[in-house]
């Protein structure tokens, strides 16, 4: 079974990232800038919001310097960085930021062109996987050495999803469309029946039925209840499908981000479509939710962080996020969904831990950060 | 009876002389100018050597030459030392830099330095790449690697495969690409950068390649890639159209990197091409070293094909677009290519779209002259995410700014490199048309033309026709709308703003029209018809040789009345080289000399 633990400890110190704060929505935004003009429009407010400031620097760096048992994953595509800059940020490939640490630190090897970040642990036997340009990397000692398990036929590798049950089964989304292995990553086979197009961003995985798999396509969100025999398109109304997500405790939920119109949603696991009111109509490459269903978070183009409650089908701007172009990837913290990470492109990691209301630079800074996640 | 023997015989004996008096000086003269080209050819090799053994760049092509020529040896090994300790580098260019530069050098090479090497295949990740030319870089120098250290478990290798599943891999791909390449033909096709790309990795595995079915295909690839260049060179000039290139290049022909080739192989230019001549190389690297210590020689037929300009000819082809990942029907579309070729000008045309990303170079007609920038050419600078998103698996909104950082001029207006799919060309011979048809959306919506400032005359004819005279070549250009023109550093730049747009150009010289005068005063004879242009997007042009062309934007190209049928275009068709689409088989021909490259059979069969 796919596994992932998250926690976080309060009380280490984070040194990393400016102390600058990202204020939250753009109506947050307007009372909280009428609010501090009364205030300290007299001596005492001043006085008090010189010291609210000093307070709520304090304050959010204690925030900012929780320990992670565990590692967050980043998967980086390129870098921005200029070529004098050291250290992870200015590499490509997966870096991991563990428990009591405050740096990321590469665990694949650099140079390494990375889409995508995949785990599995069958038994006592762990394995992490980077969908990558050069092929799809695996290690089995945590990171310590990696192969590539693909050959040339399979070129870049954009998306991974390994079955949960059967430990032999893996699946990658390409450009070249949808190959699968049953040996253990050994062989690979096209697996494109049914499908219109052959640009692939993303594959995933049913949270109930490792049989039926969703791929994200060019045309269309396509789905396969045969292990990838087999693929019909949703027909979810919009073409370009850059991302899917199924929350697992609402497993007849899913979301795709589109190119140019937001968000769709089914309730119905697939069967009827709408579009997520309230999101800008452009493109969505990121949706990720809390453990709990309560909150999805979506991010992309020129939109910064969007927020819903109700399971995408209304949607209200969380984090405006101006001097970000676009937010690749989204990651909500599984044991505390206050806990968010965006990766940008080019301008590295975002964290916030009071649910996107303020959000602090979290390294990697350059970094096109294509996707965010959390294992052992 | 005896008599009449006898006479018999005298009369046989002196018909065999005079045959052997006539068959032998031709034959002499052949093998005369084969030697002398070859003597030629190790000349200019060492000439070559020489030059890049005095260069200082951290470059391994220069190492080889400073390590074969034993010029500043220490300073040699401390370079490639260095190349081998800094981990910041890594990818295909250096996976077959440093596996070439390993094996041409290796017996002078001491024991700490080969372990440095070796342990650098262990500990980069050579990035694979995106394109054809990174892959062809990157399995020919696993390849090599493989073969080198060839019993090695996957923990020695920086992908975690063996030494044995490194080679399987990598040769399977190279026979993949030779075979599409022999069938479809080439991606990143006749590009005066990227052609070095491929013929020095190509140079490397034919030279060290155990395998002798492999060390042949190296060795018929490069035939190859050298006559299909031959076909369309003049005087160190890749004429015509392009996939790729880069816009100093384009402006300046002779500064590109196949001039060097061009230099090594076919002996023409007539200077060398890292002297301040007509313009020094705009890339500083040696890889030209790969030819000079190799054992590859180019077979004289070619060097002939390159060199002999003395009967005009037309040339086609069929190319290939490169991967299309995205918003196409076929992943591979073919790409058809028109060249016109003189012994003063060269006129060559893409038949137009977007047939590669971002460095496309849809026509030019290049002509010999002693002074730089001698072409002259038009386009529409176009560039959207779309485009880049057809062909690179990142986000198409971004993508534009992400292809600036590395092709820094990709969204400028000015540029002199595009890919459109708003231009289309017809060509006839030494003439062509040029329809342009640009979305009012487009980003920039005009379009430019190139004219050296050193041409010898540009003048505006009340006819509407614009005259240029460059040495021998003239040039008549006729713009369908109004334009204007803008002074730049070293041409003027005409540029036309209406999108419904399109120039008709045709191509004399001394030769075919006598003086300038008389070029000019045939072409005022001419009528351009285009009445009703917006409507209709219709040109029609008869050519001083009578031929009547007709060309409709996105519908046909009529010659005489007859529609052109680019489906019916050969891999190679011109006087010289003949290769049917999907044949694998290359016929090459030059008077009374052929050579057969048949790549089914890995087999070459040369027949004078």
């Amino acid at each position: 079974m796919n596994s992932s633990r998250f926690r976080i400890n309060h009380g280490g110190c984070h040194s990393e990232g400016s102390l600058f704060k990202h204020k939250a929505s753009a109506s947050e935004q307007k009372d909280s800038f009428r609010m501090t003009l009364f205030f300290i429009s007299t001596k005492i407010g001043k006085a008090f919001f010189l010291i609210y400031l000093l307070f709520h620097a304090a304050f959010s760096n204690t925030c900012f310097a929780q320990n992670i048992t565990g590692k967050v994953y980043a998967a980086v595509l390129f870098n921005n960085s200029k070529s004098n800059v050291t250290g992870a940020d200015r590499y490509v490939g997966v870096f991991a930021r563990t428990s009591g640490e405050t740096a990321w630190k590469n665990f694949s090897n650099t140079n390494l062109f990375a889409f995508g970040l995949g785990f599995s642990q069958h038994g006592a036997i762990q394995r992490h996987y980077i969908a990558g340009g050069n092929g799809l990397h695996r290690s089995a000692d945590g990171g310590k050495t990696w192969k590539i398990l693909t050959g040339w036929e399979t070129m870049e590798i954009l998306s991974v999803a390994l079955d949960p049950v059967e430990a032999n089964i893996i699946y990658i989304a390409t450009p070249y469309g949808i190959f699968k292995s049953v040996d253990d990553g050994k062989t690979w086979t096209e697996k494109m029946r049914g499908c219109k197009s052959w640009y692939a961003d993303e594959i995933i995985i049913d949270a109930r039925d490792h049989h039926t798999l969703f791929a994200a396509f060019d045309d269309d969100l396509y789905c396969s209840r045969n292990g990838g025999e087999n693929w019909s398109a949703l027909k979810i109304g919009a073409p370009g499908i850059r991302t899917v997500f199924q929350p697992a405790v609402h497993p007849n939920v899913l979301l795709a981000g589109t190119e140019d119109r937001g968000v769709r949603v089914t309730f119905d696991h697939g069967k009827n479509w709408q579009a997520g009111a309230g999101i800008a109509a452009t493109a969505i490459y990121a949706i990720h939710g809390a453990a709990d269903g309560k909150t999805i978070y979506a991010g992309g183009y020129q939109t910064g962080v969007w927020q819903s409650h109700d399971l995408g089908k209304s949607w209200e701007q969380l984090w405006s996020a101006p001097e970000i172009e676009a937010i690749y990837s989204l990651f909500v913290d599984p044991a505390n969904s206050n806990h968010l990470f965006v990766g940008t492109n080019g301008k590295g990691i975002y964290e916030s831990t009071d649910g996107g209301k303020f959000w602090q630079a979290a390294g990697l800074s350059g970094a096109h950060v294509k996707q965010i996640n959390s294992f052992p | 009876m005896r008599n009449d023997l006898k006479q018999k015989s005298k009369m046989i004996k002196v018909k065999i002389i005079a045959a052997l008096l006539l068959i032998l000086p031709f034959a002499f003269c052949q093998s005369f100018s084969a030697a002398q080209s070859q003597s030629s050819f190790d000349a200019r090799k060492d000439r070559l050597l020489n030059a890049a053994g005095q260069e200082v760049r951290k470059d391994f092509f220069v190492i080889t030459a400073k390590l074969k020529t034993q010029r500043n040896v220490p300073q040699a090994l401390a370079r490639l030392d260095s190349l081998t300790r800094d981990e910041s580098i890594g990818g295909m260019f250096y996976a077959h830099g440093l596996i070439a530069a390993y094996l041409h050098t290796a017996s002078l090479l001491p024991d700490s330095l080969r372990i440095k090497i070796r342990r650098a295949f262990r500990m980069r990740t050579m990035v694979r790449g995106d394109t054809e030319n990174h892959w062809v870089m990157y399995y020919t120098g696993l390849y090599l690697a493989a073969q080198t250290w060839p019993n090695e478990d996957g923990s020695q290798w920086f992908n975690g495969k063996s030494s044995p599943e490194n080679f399987t891999e990598a040769k399977s791909w190279l026979e993949h690409w030779i075979k599409l390449t022999t069938t479809k033909g080439q991606g990143e096709f006749d590009s005066p950068t990227y052609f070095i790309t491929f013929v020095t990795p190509l140079l490397t595995l034919h030279e060290f390649a155990r395998d002798p079915v492999m060390k042949k295909k190296a060795q018929m690839l490069l035939d190859y890639l050298f006559a299909d260049f031959a076909t369309e060179h003049l005087r160190g000039n890749y004429g015509g159209g392009h996939s790729r290139d880069y816009p100093q290049d384009i402006i300046n022909p002779s500064t590109a990197l196949t001039t060097k080739w061009a230099w090594l192989y076919f002996g023409e230019p007539d200077f060398e091409p890292w002297a301040e001549v007509k313009g020094k190389s705009r890339h500083p690297s040696w890889e030209t070293v790969a030819g000079a210590v190799s054992s590859y020689r180019l077979p004289e037929i070619i060097r002939q094909i390159a060199t002999d300009r003395s009967t005009p000819y037309v040339h086609t082809e069929t190319k290939r677009v490169r991967n299309v990942i995205r918003f196409g029907e076929k992943k591979n579309p073919p790409v058809y290519k028109y060249t016109y070729m003189t012994n003063d000008y060269v006129l060559g045309s893409l038949h137009g779209g977007i047939l590669q990303p971002i460095q496309q170079h849809t026509w030019d007609v290049t002509f010999v002259s002693d002074k730089p920038h001698n072409t002259l050419f038009t386009l529409h600078p176009f560039y959207s995410g779309k485009e880049l998103a057809m062909f690179f698996p990142e986000e198409q909104k971004v993508l534009s700014d992400e292809v600036n950082r590395f092709h820094r001029v990709y969204t400028d207006p000015n540029k002199w490199n595009s890919s459109s799919p708003y231009e289309q060309t017809f060509q006839h011979k030494n003439a062509l048309i040029v329809l342009y048809n640009i979305n009012e959306e487009a980003q920039h919506p005009h379009i430019d033309g190139f004219f050296p400032k050193n041409l010898d005359e540009r003048a505006e004819d009340p006819s509407r026709w614009i005259f240029c005279k460059a040495g021998k070549t003239y040039i008549a250009f006729y713009p369908l709308k109004p334009y204007e023109w803008i002074e730049e550093e070293v041409n003027w730049r005409w540029r036309s703003r209406d999108l419904k747009n399109g120039v008709v150009i045709e191509i004399g010289t001394e030769a075919t029209h006598g003086s300038f005068d008389e070029f000019k005063n045939r072409l005022r004879q001419t009528k351009v018809a285009h009445d009703n242009f917006d409507k209709t997007l219709t040109v029609q042009y008869t050519t001083q040789t009578g031929a009547l062309m007709q060309f409709t934007y996105d519908g046909q190209r009529l010659l005489n009345g007859k529609p052109v049928d680019f489906k019916s275009y050969r891999l190679f068709n011109g006087p010289f080289l003949q290769s049917e689409v999907g044949s694998g088989v290359l016929k090459m021909a030059y008077k009374n000399q052929t050579r057969i490259l048949d790549f089914n059979k890995v087999s070459i069969k040369d027949e004078e």
